[in-house]
């Protein structure tokens, strides 16, 4: 079943083009890795799937609904989650803020409730903090939850926005560079978190450029340069793929 | 939040002991005008909380409070001294004019990030200000205000002298106090938090910026009415002169001074900011000068407020202690 599918997505800034008429399917239970070289515009791909911009031409589906006219928040409601590129947790919260602000869009208290702490409220707050503390264990930072989150190393800070994303329910989760910054024991534990989410019944896509860690944890990969798709497929397939190699290492001009 | 009966800490035992000795002092002999000095400072400490709701906890930079205020207390005049009603009644009417009308002016500029904002909402009190000069429908009296305002009466008891507004206004306050840190508790107090830290963060992991923003000012602006209701009861007569772009910018100072986000340090920014140009009356036109070095001062060595924001404390999960 496909859960994602882009079609001819199209985006320029002024004059230049970041992504022209990239078309992809990502089916259900997929750990699909984006890769290419710097400047390919994958992460431009991933603002366009999590509206934090809108494309200029093309449609994106996310199970059976339109995304490219709906505000960020609104994707995360329909069950699309991400992590940035670059770290943007609320540092001067708690490590249990920053996986509560996850939650926030499947609690439904309105603010008359909260403003009169009716005893609904303090259910749902209640059920809100168990979530949080078990997203926090999924990822192994339970025992960090009263930490400021400016305070965590760099890898549990990644950790940390996983965790936060994973608070929102998602269907379908996107990891923009997640071993990013990562030292080799904490890309490990990076691995096998990705195949726990993925035995969630989780759709992963990720963008990464640790060419053993892509291989290693994506079924699927589709390969970016400027801008376009230039091979899409297994790990093997796209390995041996020429176009790949050459846009890797630089095609032989003879 | 600890458990649902926390024992009290010694902080805790101190303020709560300083609160009673408070509520006991217009029945120690306090003369009338330091009473009335006191619920000058309460009205202020109310505006200060709502104003923190959206300058503090929300981070948004909003100088036009006073606006909010004006139409709380000008829809309270107006159905007080034209329309006969009494003025309990008008207090929903108040907070809800007040609300309502933050919704229509904020919806627009919402958007607008830290000193864009501050300018767009220091036009909206002057506008106001200008508007109720014009006595619009013959409505605001103009510049003179409107005069003969009842005294509020609840449960029969006609509320006349200092000391009865005393417990009136520090009673509200006490009240909006204990709601606003209940609100401050909630997924909306977090909502703010995570506009006022990072707007696009909150957006991207699922919060409702845009809303959430214009209810921080709407629910500030609905205490603000409320304050206009205590206050035009309180003096009987309002004019435009009350709600200058000065009150905003007190206001603004107050919550600032005091430690935005953090309500202890409001109400005390309350008190040194109403309170202390008014002790130190004697040293006359200079005691302005003292005031402005005691603010540069503050800035320069406490920049964070009197009471940094607390971290919300949260009762550890079972599992995980």
């Amino acid at each position: 079943m496909i859960i994602l599918s882009l079609n001819n997505l199209t985006k320029s800034f002024g004059g230049l083009v970041a992504v022209a008429g990239v078309s992809f399917e990502v089916e259900r239970g997929d750990v699909m890795g984006l890769i290419g070289p710097n400047g390919a515009g994958k992460t431009t791909v991933f603002n366009l799937i999590t509206g934090a911009s809108r494309p200029d031409d093309g449609h994106i589906f996310f199970d059976g609904r339109r995304l490219e006219r709906l505000k960020p928040h609104r994707i995360v409601h329909l069950g699309l989650a991400r992590t940035f590129q670059t770290i943007r947790l609320f540092p001067r919260l708690s490590v249990l803020e920053n996986v509560l602000s996850g939650a926030h869009c499947r609690m439904k208290s309105s603010i008359i409730s909260s403003l009169l702490r009716l005893p609904a409220q303090r259910r749902e707050e209640k059920a809100a903090l168990g979530r949080a503390m078990a997203e926090l264990r999924f990822v192994g930072l339970d025992g960090l939850w009263r930490a400021e989150a400016g305070s965590l190393s760099y890898g549990d800070q990644r950790r940390l926005e996983i965790a936060r994303a994973l608070a929102s329910e998602p269907k379908l989760i996107v990891l923009d560079e997640p071993a990013g910054g990562m030292n080799e024991r904490e890309t490990l534990e990076l691995r096998d978190l990705v195949a726990r989410i993925r035995a969630k019944d989780i759709t992963v896509i990720l963008i990464e450029h640790d060419m053993s860690f892509v291989m290693e944890v994506c079924n699927k990969i589709v390969v970016m340069e400027n801008g376009a798709v230039i091979a899409r497929g297994s790990p093997d397939s796209v390995r041996r793929d020429q176009r790949v190699v050459e846009a890797y290492l630089g095609a032989d001009e003879d | 939040m600890t458990g649902r009966f926390p024992l009290p800490g010694p902080g805790r035992i101190a303020w709560a002991a300083l609160a009673i000795l408070f509520f006991c002092l217009p029945l120690m002999g306090l003369p009338p005008n330091r009473v009335g000095l006191l619920n000058h400072i309460g009205l202020y400490a109310v505006l200060a909380l709502s104003l923190n709701v959206i300058l503090g906890q929300a981070g948004m930079f909003h100088m036009g409070h006073a606006a909010f205020f004006a139409v709380g207390a000008y829809a309270t005049a107006i159905l007080n001294t034209v329309c006969g009603w009494s003025i309990l009644a008008t207090l929903p009417v108040a907070g809800a004019a007040a609300g309502l009308f933050a919704a229509l002016v904020a919806a627009p500029i919402i958007h607008l990030r830290g000193d864009y904002l501050l300018l767009v909402t220091i036009g909206i009190v002057e506008i106001v200000r200008i508007f109720l000069i014009n006595d619009p429908f013959g409505l605001t009296g103009g510049a003179n205000g409107l005069i003969n305002i009842a005294r509020p009466v609840i449960l029969g008891f006609k509320i006349t002298r200092p000391p009865h507004f005393f417990y009136l206004i520090w009673g509200f306050a006490a009240v909006s106090m204990l709601l606003f840190h209940w609100l401050e508790n909630s997924r909306f107090g977090r909502a703010l938090n995570f506009i006022r830290e990072d707007t696009v963060a909150a957006e991207g992991v699922g919060v409702d910026t845009a809303r959430y923003k214009l209810m921080a000012f709407v629910i500030g602006a609905v205490w603000a009415g409320f304050a206009g209701t205590l206050y035009a009861s309180y003096m009987r007569t309002i004019s435009p002169g009350s709600f200058s772009f000065w009150e905003s910018v007190v206001l603004f100072m107050i919550v600032i001074l005091g430690g935005s986000g953090n309500q202890k340090g409001v109400l005390a920014g309350a008190f040194l900011v109403v309170g202390l140009p008014e002790v130190f009356r004697f040293l006359k036109d200079s005691r302005l000068m003292f005031f402005g070095a005691a603010l540069v001062l503050m800035m320069i060595f406490r920049p964070q407020g009197l009471f940094p924001p607390r971290r919300r404390t949260y009762a550890p999960p079972p599992e995980a202690s």
